[in-house]
């Protein structure tokens, strides 16, 4: 328990992305092709950065053959298209005290599907993180995303939590 | 309405917001398609009042589809790109003129009744551009359009539509209105009737306006409204000029994440003169944005870390090591990693492992002189080369080493050179002087142009010369030596004399200052001879088990790593347990003093046959061949004339430090134990 298959996360994506619209909220699946793992969820939004610059954060949920888990992906840039590098990025997301877990799991790593650099979570733990959830949950990306986003920045509402409820137990 | 309540109303300017997505596309659009052409060409961009952040138009790569939905909860608005080829026409540019032009289609629009069917008109933008494809610069400067007409003035405060009477019959007739609809619209409120209703602009009557609300999606997250209200009130104003002197309405649309719309707020505000846009020769225009520091003038994106394929290369290369530093070693400077420069004698076996292995750690500067071609049996154990490189049977190492360094990390600056290094003993013919003395000043040149020097040849008098000049010019010098199954790791001592710590002292330890530590030939008793001369074939070439140069040659860079991060670089002293061997040595071992990435010895001389490293530590001999001052004071005064004598003859050098006399007593006391000095032998690759 903890992985899920292809298929698992594909259904659970989709579930996910009906509760989103259900929500009025701005998620989107991206689907390049049919093939494992070529769909994922989508979402972006504007932060304001420790300095007072507003950036764009644009955030991707895509499953990771190798774990077997959903993975978060994420790219920002400023206002005049730009991207945070790694250091950049490190400093806007990192919190003041080194206890974060995000020390241990913010990276840079190929992004699966469009093959380019991309900041990550890495995903060496998501299995285990998401096992401790005793009671499997009724859909595990958007517990994976409730988990991992805040890291982030990335804050679901509260309704995702009780719309997953009342849908799908 | 008293006087004291009028303001002059203000509003939020655009800011744009450009995903790179644009910038790729325009550059294709450049290359594939407009080349030399710099006509204008229409594009779209977007903004939206959910959760509104500044007040923001923002671009992607759909801005330049012919027709490009926006993306939810946002609204187009309309745009054109001038695109100029150079610089100097970017900047020549008469921008006023641009604005004017551009402000007159907009007033056009305006006056013609197109907006009143497509009020996303009303939304005008342009970007003046100019892509430097080479460097990945994108310079820009974006403009929104509006002419300059009187000033409308607020009465009263600005109200939240929740705060209005009826505010819940307000919020279902804006629901009824489709959302493609919601960018510039009319609230009909009628309370005598009770008729709450939505209405498209183009519904516009004359003389209504006491039950309108000029509603707009306002993607201000400000108490002012959006700039685009300023377009909409000169429409308005154009269209109807009777609502000159009255109070208009306006009603700015606002979401909030939930797509709740309580928040949106109400404008009261009246334009007291009378203007006519027709008369569009004295209209003047406003619009161009400010830059980042708030200044008039264009902005520069530099795209180079996303789109240049090399700069991506260089910092994932880079990745590792920082995530080192942020995770594991916070103190690590990788910027002295990255500006130290080194110099590989050898572009060999351990050439080639201690360069792969200074690339993985991030160094930059890498310069490699061997005087080889690659042969057969090359590659097999030289990881730069490959079978091809043989076969082509003119490609020499030093120059295709660099070469395949660049291959592999491109931001790396490397430089090969193909020369001999003259060796003391190794007699030097008439015909070839010429040549060595211009081998020697490219070596000199080359040794005062870097920080570092790695001894990695395959005999032992080839790394005299080098010595001597890491010693004359202060240098680090970190020397390898390979035997069949036993490897010999060690960093000069240093010439440079600074004041500091002497060391610590630790019982059971033996210190020894950076000063004070010897360099290769130091632990020698005779001057390096040809030591190639009586060896069997086999023993010429390189014969030792493989792994012996790979790990000689990482421990060569993790020693000049740790030296480099070591707060005295090459003065750290080294420490050597003093007791006989046993429990005590190993116990006096544990409490050698740790820098940042743990001890710094001075050599460390391994085994494979029984996988064991020990650490000594030795003092400079006064009458080194090498590094002594005799010696270093010789080829200060003498120059070249001093090493052309030693390679003459190696006596000169026995005779000059005084070491002949020094050996001939020696040899009759000292009586080597086999067992402590089974090391000894190492030599060479």
């Amino acid at each position: 328990m903890g992985d899920m298959s292809w298929k698992d996360f594909l259904t659970q994506a989709k579930q996910f992305l009906d509760i989103s619209q259900q929500l009025g909220d701005s998620w989107m699946l991206q689907e390049k092709d049919s093939n494992e793992p070529n769909t994922f969820l989508k979402f972006s939004q504007k932060i304001k950065s420790k300095s007072g610059e507003l950036i764009n954060v644009e955030y991707h949920v895509v499953y990771s053959v190798s774990y077997q888990v959903p993975m978060l992906f994420f790219q920002a840039h400023r206002s005049d298209g730009s991207l945070l590098d790694i250091d950049a990025t490190w400093h806007c997301f990192m919190p003041e005290s080194k206890a974060g877990d995000l020390y241990q799991i913010l990276t840079q790593m190929d992004h699966p599907v469009l093959f380019k650099p991309f900041m990550a979570l890495h995903p060496c733990r998501t299995a285990e993180v998401l096992k401790q959830f005793g009671q499997p949950s009724n859909n595990q990306v958007l517990t994976f995303i409730s988990l991992y986003g805040p890291q982030v920045q990335l804050n679901l509402q509260n309704a995702y939590g009780l719309s997953s409820q009342s849908s799908y137990t | 309405m008293s006087s004291e309540q009028e303001t002059i109303l203000q509003f939020a300017p655009w800011e744009s917001f450009v995903s790179p997505t644009f910038w790729h596309k325009l550059a294709e659009l450049k290359l594939d398609h407009d080349r030399l052409s710099d006509t204008k060409r229409s594009i779209t961009g977007h903004y939206t009042n959910r959760n509104a952040n500044g007040c923001l138009l923002e671009v992607d790569y759909t801005a330049y589809n012919r027709s490009s939905q926006p993306p939810k909860f946002s609204h187009s608005a309309s745009g054109t790109i001038y695109n100029k080829n150079t610089i100097e026409e970017f900047k020549a540019l008469d921008k006023l003129q641009l604005l004017a032009d551009e402000g007159k289609e907009l007033l056009a629009d305006m006056c013609s009744g197109r907006v009143l069917a497509d009020p996303s008109l009303l939304t005008r933008f342009f970007v003046l551009s100019f892509a430097d494809l080479k460097c990945h610069s994108y310079y820009y400067w974006f403009a929104f359009p509006c002419p300059l007409t009187p000033t409308l003035k607020q009465q009263g405060v600005v109200q939240k539509l929740r705060d209005l009477p009826n505010a819940n019959r307000y919020v279902e007739a804006l629901k009824t209105l489709p959302s493609e609809s919601q960018n510039f619209f009319i609230l009909y409120a009628n309370a005598e009737q009770q008729v709450y209703e939505a209405r498209k602009l183009s519904t516009l009557a004359e003389g209504e306006v006491e039950h309108y609300y000029f509603g707009f999606t306002d993607p201000s997250e400000y108490e002012h409204p959006a700039w685009l209200m300023r377009n909409y009130a000169a429409f308005l104003l154009q269209q109807c000029p009777s609502f000159v002197g009255k109070t208009l309405r306006f009603l700015g649309l606002r979401y909030n994440q939930q797509m709740q719309m309580d928040d949106s707020r109400i404008w009261q505000v009246t334009q007291t003169e009378a203007c006519d846009l027709k008369q569009s020769g004295e209209v003047k225009y406003v619009g161009w944005e400010l830059n980042k520091n708030a200044k008039m003038g264009p902005r520069l994106a530099q795209m180079r870390d996303s789109m240049d394929p090399a700069k991506l290369a260089e910092n994932s290369v880079n990745l590792n090591l920082k995530l080192m530093k942020w995770r594991l070693v916070p103190d690590l400077n990788l910027e002295v990693i990255a500006q130290t420069k080194c110099l590989l004698f050898g572009a060999g076996t351990l050439g080639c492992a201690v360069a792969r292995n200074l690339l993985s750690w991030g160094f930059k500067h890498i310069t490699l002189l061997d005087n080889g071609k690659v042969g057969f049996s090359n590659p097999v154990r030289q990881n730069l080369y490959t079978h091809a490189d043989a076969v082509a049977g003119n490609r020499m190492k030093a120059t295709t080493a660099a070469e395949r360094l660049r291959e592999i990390n491109p931001s790396a600056e490397t430089a090969g050179h193909v020369l001999e290094i003259p060796m003391p003993g190794h007699t030097i013919g008439e015909s070839l002087f010429a040549q060595t003395e211009e081998h020697l000043l490219v070596i000199e040149q080359q040794v005062r142009d870097h920080d570092v020097i790695f001894l990695l040849t395959d005999s032992r008098e080839s790394r005299w010369l080098p010595t001597l000049l890491g010693a004359a010019n202060q240098k680090v010098v970190i020397n390898a030596a390979l035997g069949f199954d036993s490897y010999l790791v060690m960093r000069h001592g240093s010439t440079r004399e600074e004041a500091g710590d002497a060391g610590q002292e630790i019982e059971g330890l033996k210190c020894i200052r950076g000063s004070q530590l010897g360099c290769y030939f130091c632990n020698d008793v005779t001057a390096p001879g040809n030591s190639l001369k009586d060896r069997t074939l086999d023993q010429q070439c390189t014969v030792t088990r493989p792994g012996v140069s790979n790990i000689a040659a990482s421990y060569a860079v993790e020693l000049l790593v740790a030296l480099l991060q070591h707060p005295r670089r090459e003065l750290a002293p080294a420490y050597y347990a003093q007791s006989a061997r046993g429990k005590s040595e190993e116990e006096a071992a544990g409490k050698v003093p740790e820098g940042l990435l743990g001890i710094l010895p001075h050599s460390i001389r391994g085994m494979l046959c029984n996988y064991e490293n020990i650490l000594p530590a030795t003092q400079k001999f006064a009458q080194c061949i090498a590094c002594s001052s005799a010696v270093l004071e010789a080829y200060r005064k003498e120059g070249h004339a001093f090493l052309f004598k030693t390679f003459e003859t190696a006596k000169y050098l026995e005779d000059l430090t005084g070491i002949s006399e020094f050996k001939r007593l020696n040899s009759e006391i000292i009586d080597f134990d086999d067992e402590e000095f089974d090391m000894s032998e190492e030599d060479e690759d």
